[in-house]
């Protein structure tokens, strides 16, 4: 389904919040997930359904300085 | 008051009470790297009374392009950062009161480091640093200003005990995937903007306009000219450090058996999960002279000089050095923990 993901739009075959970290290789990283404006825990990835059209925004921690 | 500050008193925020607020202030730069430089640019010329600067490592040409404080004397002298940096603030503004210390932040040091100060900035290349910094900060009640840099890509945030979440609150792991400012590079543009909007919010602090401190996690990509601000929000409900105060980082017994010295010029960092050898020889490909892969480990041989060996089970030597903190720094660098 199209997602907007970090503001692009996106064809991805995914289900949940879970498997659009998968997708992303971000299993394990310091990352935040915003989906639709709402802050999703680690533990909600999993059962978070996606729907076509949901912004979704993944805030990957930046570590260098 | 001095002619000085006297444009920024004229900026009516501040003030002659917050010029004074300032002058009273004490803040503590943890890393004197690209951010740690333009943090401590800005406190010494606004007029921070007391400034102390942290930092574990030495000045290198490779520092030059990006960290606004040094030099090539700097370089070829081999100075520490802190004092490179306390020679050229010095002569910036010889009213504030510089405190450069030469040390690697541990659980052991962070207290005494953190002693009489009233603001953390975070200019620190780890995030392993950063929780310590973070745990610190928050049982103290001190504000922790996170900052990070890396590519283009930057990212900056102000967390208050007591008011906001913490860092712990957002992340739980310290594993920054091999994204370094050594492994995937960074421009300065980018720094100097992250550690801008660390320094404005620690003014806003030390000033007591609270009232205006922002209260999003700013997130941006100058190449690719994008911006997010997300809600800092409610702290997590079982947070170990701002919840539940047990502050782990502060932790004597799990700090202790990170790093270790293993046999002659050999140190050992132990890892928190498994390394995938395959897809760290494509990242230090870039960055090491010689890469060697095979069923068990894999080899990197630095530019530096040492060689990092890195095994599936997490665990990474660093072969050349018998120096602990010189090992933190080479791990910082390339694995980025
Ligand atoms: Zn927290």
């Amino acid at each position: 389904m199209e997602l907007v993901i970090n503001g692009f739009r996106q064809e991805l075959d995914v289900r949940t919040i879970q498997d659009v970290i998968a997708h992303f290789g971000l299993e394990g990283k310091p990352v935040v997930v915003e989906a639709d404006g709402a802050v999703l825990t680690k533990e909600q990835w999993a059962t978070a359904e996606v729907r076509t059209q949901m912004q979704i925004e993944l805030v990957h921690f930046v570590g260098g300085g | 008051m001095d002619e000085r500050y006297s444009r920024q008193m004229l900026f009516a925020p501040i003030g002659e009470a917050g010029q004074r607020k300032l002058k009273d202030s004490a803040v503590c730069i943890v890393g004197m790297g690209a951010l740690g430089t333009v943090l401590a640019n800005h406190m010494v010329r606004a007029g921070v009374g007391l400034v102390r600067l942290v930092d574990r490592d030495y000045v290198e040409k490779s520092n030059l392009q990006r960290q606004m404080l040094y030099d090539e004397e700097d370089v070829r002298n081999g100075y520490p950062k802190a004092i490179a940096a306390e020679k050229k603030l010095s002569i910036i503004n010889s009213d504030v009161r510089l405190e450069p210390v030469v040390a690697d932040v541990t659980v052991h040091n962070i207290e005494s480091l953190l002693e009489g100060i009233d603001l953390v900035l975070d200019g620190t290349d780890n995030f392993q640093t950063r929780f310590l910094l973070n745990d610190a900060c928050f049982r103290k009640g001190l504000p922790f200003t996170y900052g990070g840099a890396v590519s283009s890509r930057g990212m900056s945030a102000i967390l208050v005990p007591g008011v906001t979440p913490c860092l712990r609150c957002f992340i739980q792991s310290a594993d920054a995937g091999g994204q370094t400012c050594d492994t995937i590079g960074v421009i300065a543009p980018v720094v100097d903007i992250v550690a801008s909007y660390q320094a404005v919010e620690a003014l806003k602090f030390l000033v007591d306009a609270g009232g205006k401190r922002r209260d999003s996690l700013l997130t941006f990509d100058l190449w690719e000219n994008r911006y997010y601000e997300m809600k800092l929000g409610e702290p997590l409900r079982d947070c170990p450090c701002c919840q539940l105060k047990q502050y782990p980082a502060l932790d004597y017994a799990e700090q202790e058996e990170m790093v270790s010295l293993c046999g002659r010029g050999t140190v050992q960092i132990a890892g928190k999960g498994q390394l995938d050898l395959e897809q760290w020889r494509e990242r230090l490909e870039p960055a090491a002279e010689k890469v060697i892969l095979n069923a068990y480990l894999l080899r990197a041989q630095l530019p530096e000089g040492e060689r990092l060996v890195l095994f599936p089970d997490g665990r990474v030597l660093v072969q050349g050095t018998d120096d602990l903190v010189r090992a933190k720094i080479l791990y910082a660098r390339y694995i980025g923990n």
